[in-house]
């Protein structure tokens, strides 16, 4: 019986967590108020995308590699 | 080439016209789950960015609008990550009763500060469940997880929002 009292006190209070929850957020307005493309524009010039660098070491180990054992290239290019 | 290839290979114009598409979508999406117009529409700019740097990622064939989402969900859980609130409310005795309307406006204010204390990834499953009301299918598509998964982490926000406020003395009506 105890227990039966407090499922349903657990289940009762959960449901005025949910409910308190849905009265303390306000809606939001889901339009924007202006058009993004400028700032995403914007962002791409002054970020522009770059390769990494360790990307570009990469490159230059693999130059190397294939500079001093040129037949890694066969293996290399057999994964690709 | 249809304009998700000619994006995917890079294309400016094509870039641009899935954006002024998709920027609504996007927006509407985060301000949900941040709450915050300003923040939303740095997220959404963050987004996109972050789409076209990872354009070579997409395929041609797929959902663009659920992948730009998603990128748009991990970042909002990086924002509330990173403004989660440090400090907890002090405890009250329990049980006390709140009738007068300044208070019950005190206590909305304090179950919104214990709600923005939960862990970024059980609040955003909360916010869109409960307070925005989605559909679990639609969170979990967004989230990259299933559907038990969203109403797992639903069930955890409420029960770690009961304790607290109720280790407060807050009783919500």
């Amino acid at each position: 019986m105890k227990e039966h009292e407090d499922k349903y006190m657990t289940e009762h209070d959960d449901r005025q967590i949910r409910d308190a929850l849905k009265q303390s957020f306000s809606p939001v307005k889901t339009e924007p108020r202006r058009d993004l493309w400028p700032d995403v524009l914007r962002k791409l010039d002054v970020c522009p995308v770059r390769v990494p660098w360790y990307d570009w070491v990469l490159v230059g180990l693999s130059a190397v590699m294939f500079l001093a054992f040129p037949r890694l290239v066969l293996v290399f290019a057999y994964h690709l | 080439m249809d304009l998700l290839q000619r994006f995917a290979h890079g294309e400016i114009d094509a870039f641009e016209t899935l954006v002024r598409q998709f920027q609504g979508d996007i927006y509407a999406w985060t301000v949900r789950i941040v709450r915050d117009p300003g923040v939303a529409e740095d997220l959404t700019v963050e987004t996109l960015w972050r789409v076209y740097r990872a354009r070579h990622q997409f395929r041609p064939d797929g959902n663009f609008g659920a992948w730009a989402r998603r990128i748009a969900t991990n970042l909002a859980i990086d924002h509330l990550r990173s403004n989660r609130p440090e400090q907890s409310f002090p405890a009250e005795p329990a049980g006390v009763q709140q009738p007068d309307p300044l208070v019950q406006r005190e206590a909305r204010e304090r179950i919104q500060q214990a709600f923005r204390r939960l862990p970024a990834k059980l609040q955003v499953a909360a916010t869109l469940a409960l307070v925005e009301e989605l559909p679990y299918e639609e969170i979990a598509s967004a989230l990259g997880t299933s559907v038990g998964a969203v109403k797992l982490r639903v069930f955890r926000a409420v029960r770690i929002l009961r304790k607290r406020l109720s280790r407060a003395g807050i009783r919500p009506e």
